[in-house]
């Protein structure tokens, strides 16, 4: 196989493997930040809660 | 006609503005998830699969990546490709061994000093603390004139002030959502900037293939040497034997234990998450260098193309090589579009300063102040002195981008300054990892060989004739040699009294 057969390979399938995996990454990722975002959000101290306690 | 004629419209400038107030407005919002230095420096190890792939990619992908892989393109045509298919190749096996990142990520450090504490000692942190914040700064010294240089060709701006404007602007706002938001606000932003900055590398690419022609592209120009364009091998492309096994050390070292780019591992939700991570973004990992280089070779046979040009890049008044490619995509994409590119390029730079500044102040924190402090800091004064590092790194980047310019290019200057650290870190990491007899004393020696990389940016490794053992390519592969014997050495002569620390991770995820 020459060098120039080689890179133009490689270039498509650059192109190609990373617009599929930008598609994923995308579809994935959007989930994602909504449960990380769950994850860090700070525990709930709900006034009620805090009311009852002095009943 | 003007070297510096543009597409670049009123319309680009709007698109670019309304796009670069996002990532602030995202840092704003996010201070509220911001309770404690494990949240800011790793997210509350929080990252799934799909986020860690774009942030990873993000920070990877910054616009200094785009210029200093078109430049290589643009000087070297395909031959270097070579760099992008090493480094896939040595992600790909890190991703799928999980060499060193899956055992990192169970042992929960957040930093790579902090492992060397846990292995080897807290003077071996702060030693190492010290080296990587040294050559991790020294690496991003020229970003942020790389990034202006990006905007001054797109953008047609060739005022003698244009690289002063354009970097100190450019700080500016990167400094203000990293320091509000740390690791969370990092993190949103490069997902958003993934998206972004990829449809428009893949759209802007077949826009240039289109414009040099499929067939063509593969033809190489009259003006350089056929063997050369496309065989690294070969002496006269400017790589050359020694260079490929540098890179093979250095993308393999630089993939396992980048700071920056370790730390999305660190801050994955599992070990085998972190894993994974590696082994999917393999192919950013080669897209990330190909698709660049693709538009400097396309930017190389435009150029050679168009006399007016070729002229301004020849002789004693040359033009810097890094214009190549953004002064090309600006006289090819159309308004609009090259808006588009440019708040992408914009949003690359960012997500990567972000992601080195965050790094670089959370070793200086973690790893030499609080040791130094003996661990006395709260997680509030923490939070503080990463803030104002971030700040004071911020400054010396300013300062050294306007003064220093690349010996040889703009990747090798990175090569270089990132071998100041990696020599050291992963003889220390592996061995530390992997090998019971490894001691503090060979870990100090192997720490302190990295600086001998220093001599790789030095003045005696400019010009044509360059003796083979003054190169920066042999300087390179010399350090990473002498950190290794040194480690083996030190260790074998210097055996540790007591037994090696705990490094076994304690428990599964």
């Amino acid at each position: 196989m020459s060098w120039a057969t080689l890179w133009k390979t490689i270039l498509i399938f650059t192109l190609g493997g990373y617009s599929l995996l930008v598609l994923i990454v995308i579809i994935g990722g959007i989930g994602n930040i909504i449960d990380m975002l769950k994850d860090l959000r700070p525990p709930q101290t709900t006034k009620n809660s805090a009311d009852s306690s002095h009943d | 006609m003007d070297v510096f004629a543009t597409n670049f419209a009123t319309i680009d400038w709007i698109i670019v503005c309304v796009y670069i107030c996002f990532p602030v407005i995202i840092g704003i919002i996010v201070r509220k998830y911001i309770r404690q230095i494990s949240d800011f420096i790793v997210a509350g190890r929080s990252l799934r699969l799909f986020i860690a792939i774009a942030t990873l990619t993000g920070t990877e992908l910054g616009l200094v990546t785009v210029m200093y892989n078109a430049e290589l393109g643009f000087k070297h045509g395909f031959s270097a490709f070579h760099v992008g298919l090493i480094e896939t190749v040595c992600i790909l096996a890190i991703g799928l061994t999980g060499f060193i990142v899956y055992r990192l990520r169970q042992l929960r450090v957040m930093t790579i000093p902090e492992f060397y504490e846990k292995r080897f000692g807290r003077n071996v942190r702060i030693v190492g603390g010290i080296i990587l914040a040294l050559g991790g700064i020294l690496n991003m010294g020229l970003f942020l004139q790389a990034g202006a240089r990006f905007m001054m060709g797109i953008t047609g701006y060739s005022h003698p002030a244009g690289l002063k404007i354009f970097m100190s602007v450019m700080l500016i706002m990167v400094l203000i959502y990293t320091v509000l938001g740390g690791m969370v606000s990092v993190v949103l932003n490069d997902f958003m900037q993934f998206v972004v900055l990829s449809i428009g590398m893949l759209i802007g690419s077949v826009f240039a293939i289109s414009k040099i022609g499929w067939d063509n592209l593969f033809k190489a120009p009259a003006t350089v040497d056929q063997t050369a364009w496309f065989n690294p091998m070969s002496e006269g492309s400017g790589f050359g034997s020694i260079y490929v096994i540098f890179m093979v050390v250095l993308t393999f070292s630089a993939g396992a234990l980048w700071q920056s780019g370790t730390l999305r591992a660190l801050a994955a939700k599992t070990p085998r998450v972190a894993k994974q991570l590696y082994a999917w973004s393999s192919v950013s990992y080669l897209a990330r260098r190909v698709i660049p280089m693709l538009w400097g070779i396309c930017a190389y046979i435009f150029v050679s193309q168009t006399p007016h040009l070729l002229k301004a890049f020849q002789g004693p008044k040359a033009l810097n090589t890094q214009f190549g490619m953004p002064i090309f995509i600006a006289k090819i994409l159309p308004s609009g579009f090259l808006g588009i590119i440019a708040a992408g390029m914009f949003a690359a730079f960012m997500s990567t300063h972000d992601s080195y500044l965050l790094s670089w102040s959370s070793v200086i924190t973690q790893d030499i102040v609080a040791p130094l402090k003996k661990d006395k800091l709260t997680d509030k004064q923490r939070l503080l002195i990463n803030r104002i590092t971030i700040v004071a790194i911020g400054l010396f980047l300013l300062i050294w981008g306007l003064w220093f310019e690349a010996p040889v290019s703009l990747w090798n200057y990175m090569a270089v300054t990132g071998t100041i650290y990696l020599a050291g870190a992963f003889t220390v990491v592996v061995a530390g990892l992997y090998w019971k007899k490894a001691s503090t004393v060979g870990a100090k020696i192997a720490l302190y060989a990295g600086l001998l990389a220093v001599l790789g940016i030095g003045p005696w490794t400019r010009g044509e004739n360059v003796p083979f053992y003054l190169t920066d390519k042999f300087i390179g592969v010399m350090t990473f040699v002498i950190a290794f014997l040194g480690m083996i050495i030190g260790s074998l002569l210097f055996p540790d009294k007591k037994p090696a620390l705990e490094t076994s991770p304690g428990g599964t995820e």
